[in-house]
């Protein structure tokens, strides 16, 4: 539970001819995460040659290529297709082979098609929008060129202009610039483009046409509309292509995603010219299923051994984790994943994580709002990972109406009994009660930062204890109970001195030397202690002492960000309620009205918002104390993932 | 005299009110300006932090450590603006 699957590592040896059927049998169980063989004259493997891909793997490969490509083009994403009916493998084979070619060559006709109207739509676009200057202006297009004395502009100036030469102009008067044609003779050019440039002169090409630009335009808008339509009729075919073929398309990709997994393994064996050999790692557990399972398929001509764990392997990574931490894994790969020989704290996040996120967002009506979204996605959340992020969020939801239950709150008001935790009723409105009791919930804070803390520190003990070897490990298991004395020496320092609520108080005892107490001296002891266990291990350690003080205090987040949560929903509450609605409601009038109208909008608004906030806040700052505060105690990660060579099929069964 | 000390009773009165205000006022000075230092630090470090994450996904968990550190000194803000209030 505490730790990842345990794995051993397995040694197939066959004969060449064997290799079809041990591949075809590993992937059927889909538990052997291949170890790739590299040829690097690895003792015991010398003259040892990479594998080659068995027979098939190129066409596999193409056509894999092809039904992706038809994919893409239609959308159609595997993760997102739902399961209706399995295929059965031999079948779809044959299936192939037959219809592929011919589905491929609609389609790709089809897309040729398409993207050749809608490079002519770009086209005539293009030409339109290099008409529309010209539309005010009477005369044909083809008046604007074909002179041998005559120079025409045409452009966008910021001005009017004058010119001193003979010219004939039109100007076409538009917002902050003006369409400008300007002819004069050519020895006079260089006065009009003077006079021009003055003005803001941009040129604008004269299009290639002639007629009139009205009619050019219609013309060109016609044709548009009747691309647009082909292109509709072809996008129509396209559809009816999909919703016919789409169900075999996704059965073809995962069959030949297997073929060419399978057909590319040898790749990552290592083979001599008669025989091959396969490292790799399976669950301790099914290890006899897997040499069983192997024997059968070869007809008992396979060697198949356990390996010793060498010091310096890497061992893959599987989570072991009993069903309802399971989302949680989510939290920690985002982290990193844990190494073979460390503890696996998903468990811990499991159970942590949403009390600490109801001890934040602790409202029985964001609760059950959280609850009703989250059961209410997971129709429309498809992915491995969304669907986890949701049960991680349903179980925050929980918590959060339970805290909620304790804080005596919903949506911003007091429910009718009694807190059981301190106070959060501030006083907004002029009807908060006592107020909160902010010292209080301080307390409980930092309690709960107190004992994470501690439990990260003892969880390294162990990893410590676990992971490291001789003189080493005493001194790190030392030093991580030495953070443990120093804080809890601080602590008890600090309760001999003052008194603080929800915590002991040994300030009654009489003190002994210096005005301090025996418990005081303890605690002293304990931090003088503490530091020389730490300093024995590493001396530069010591600068991190302060970080005692501010992880623990760290936790009195958890109060700060509830209370700011509850603070903007008491202040919707007050304006919505208090300020709009009640007053009217006592008079009813029609501005009256408008007013309780504007007070719903902000009090759905407000809460809206400030839920948007609460899971964002809860979540974030929840996950972080995890990550900053716990994980720095005990957890390292940098695990490599189990990823066993084998598919759970979804849409082909393997007959 | 029963005027002279009303009037002396008033002066307490607006002394203690006016104290609740200075402390609530340096108890937001204390909360916002760590606040400011902590985002100026944050924006640095943060930005540096999600190009490296695109870069390697794999030290996330190390840049969320390094980008929440100053974080560290809005907490002593806070605490020491409930320690002025409460």
């Amino acid at each position: 539970m505490l730790t990842p699957e345990q794995m051993s590592r397995l040694l197939i040896v066959a004969s060449k001819d064997r290799m079809t059927p041990v591949i075809t049998e590993l992937y059927r169980h889909n538990l052997f995460h291949i170890e790739d063989y590299v040829e690097s004259g690895a003792k015991g493997y010398e003259g040892f040659k990479i594998g080659t891909p068995l027979s098939g793997a190129t066409e596999a490969s193409g056509d894999l290529v092809k039904i992706r490509a038809i994919q893409n083009t239609f959308s159609i994403r595997s993760d997102d297709f739902e399961v209706k009916e399995r295929q059965k493998q031999s079948g779809l084979q044959g299936q192939i082979e037959r219809e592929l070619p011919a589905i491929e060559q609609e389609v790709e006709g089809l897309t040729v098609k398409r993207s050749k109207l809608e490079t002519k739509v770009k086209e005539y676009e293009q030409k339109i929008t290099e008409l529309t200057p010209f539309i005010g202006i009477p005369g044909d297009l083809d008046l604007y060129r074909g002179y041998l004395r005559f120079a025409v502009f045409a452009g966008y100036v910021a001005h009017e202009i004058s010119l001193s030469v003979p010219n004939e102009m039109f100007v076409v008067k538009g917002k902050g610039k003006n369409f400008i044609i300007v002819v004069a003779p050519v020895e006079h050019r260089n006065v009009v483009e003077g006079a021009l440039q003055e003005a803001g002169y941009q040129a604008v090409p004269i299009p290639d046409e002639s007629g009139d630009p009205k009619e050019r335009i219609s013309f060109y808008s016609s044709k548009i509309a009747l691309f647009k339509k082909e292109i509709e009729e072809i996008n129509k075919k396209l559809d009816e292509i999909k919703v016919k073929h789409a169900s075999f398309l996704v059965a073809c990709e995962e069959l030949l995603k297997i073929q060419v997994a399978q057909t590319e393994v040898p790749l990552r064996f290592a083979t001599t010219s008669e025989a091959f050999v396969a490292e790799g790692w399976v669950p301790s557990g099914s290890v006899e299923t897997i040499r069983q399972g192997l024997v059968k398929a070869t007809g008992g001509k396979i060697y198949v051994t356990e390996l010793a764990i060498g010091e310096h392997d890497i061992v893959p990574v599987e989570y072991n984790n009993p069903s309802f931490s399971k989302p949680s894994q989510l939290l920690l790969d985002t982290y990193s994943r844990p190494k073979y020989t460390e503890l696996d704290p998903t468990i811990m996040i499991s159970i942590v994580f949403p009390i600490f996120f109801g001890l934040i967002l602790g409202d029985v009506g964001y609760g059950i709002l959280l609850l009703i979204l989250c059961l209410g996605l997971r129709k429309f959340v498809k992915g491995e990972e969304g669907r986890q992020l949701l049960v991680v969020l349903r179980n925050a939801s929980i918590a959060s109406i339970f805290f909620g239950v304790f804080y005596s709150e919903f949506l911003g008001f007091p429910c009718p009994w009694a807190y059981v935790l301190p106070s959060r009723h501030l006083n907004i409105g002029g009807e908060g009660g006592h107020g909160p009791n902010i010292p209080g919930l301080m307390m409980v804070a930092i309690w709960i930062g107190i004992i994470h803390i501690t439990l990260g520190r003892v969880l390294g003990i162990v990893n410590h204890a676990r992971q490291d070897h001789g003189d080493h490990r005493i001194k790190a298991v030392l030093a991580n109970a030495g953070w443990i004395l120093v804080m809890w020496g601080i602590l008890v320092m600090i309760w001999s001195i003052v008194q603080l609520p929800y915590m002991p108080d040994f300030t009654t005892l009489p003190p002994v030397v210096m005005n301090l107490n025996a418990t005081a001296i303890v605690g002293a002891l304990m931090l003088v202690i503490g530091a020389l266990f730490i300093a024995r291990d590493s001396g530069l350690e010591l600068v991190e002492l302060p970080t005692i003080i501010s992880h623990t205090l760290s936790y009195s987040r958890l109060v700060a960000v509830g209370l700011s949560s509850v603070a903007i929903a008491m202040v919707v509450n007050y304006i919505a309620i208090g300020m709009l609605i009640e007053p009217q409601l006592k008079n009813i009038t029609l501005v009256g009205v408008i007013f309780i109208i504007l007070g719903v909008i902000v009090f759905l608004g407000g809460h809206l918002m400030n839920m948007v906030l609460g899971i964002l806040g809860g979540s974030l700052h929840s996950i972080r104390l995890h990550y900053v505060e716990f994980f720095t105690k005990f957890y390292k990660g940098g695990g490599r993932k189990y990823s066993p060579f084998g598919l759970t099929r979804r849409f082909t069964e393997d007959l | 005299m029963a005027a002279e000390v009303v009037a002396a009773i008033t002066d307490i009165e607006l002394m203690k009110a006016s104290q609740i205000g200075m402390k609530a006022i340096a108890g937001a000075l204390a909360v916002g300006l760590t606040g400011i230092g902590a985002a100026i630090a944050e924006m640095a470090i943060g930005s540096a932090a999600v190009g490296a994450t695109a870069e390697n996904k794999d030290v996330f968990g190390l840049v969320l450590l390094l980008t929440v550190i100053p974080e560290t000194i809005v907490i002593f803000g806070l605490v020491v603006a409930l320690l002025l209030i409460f």
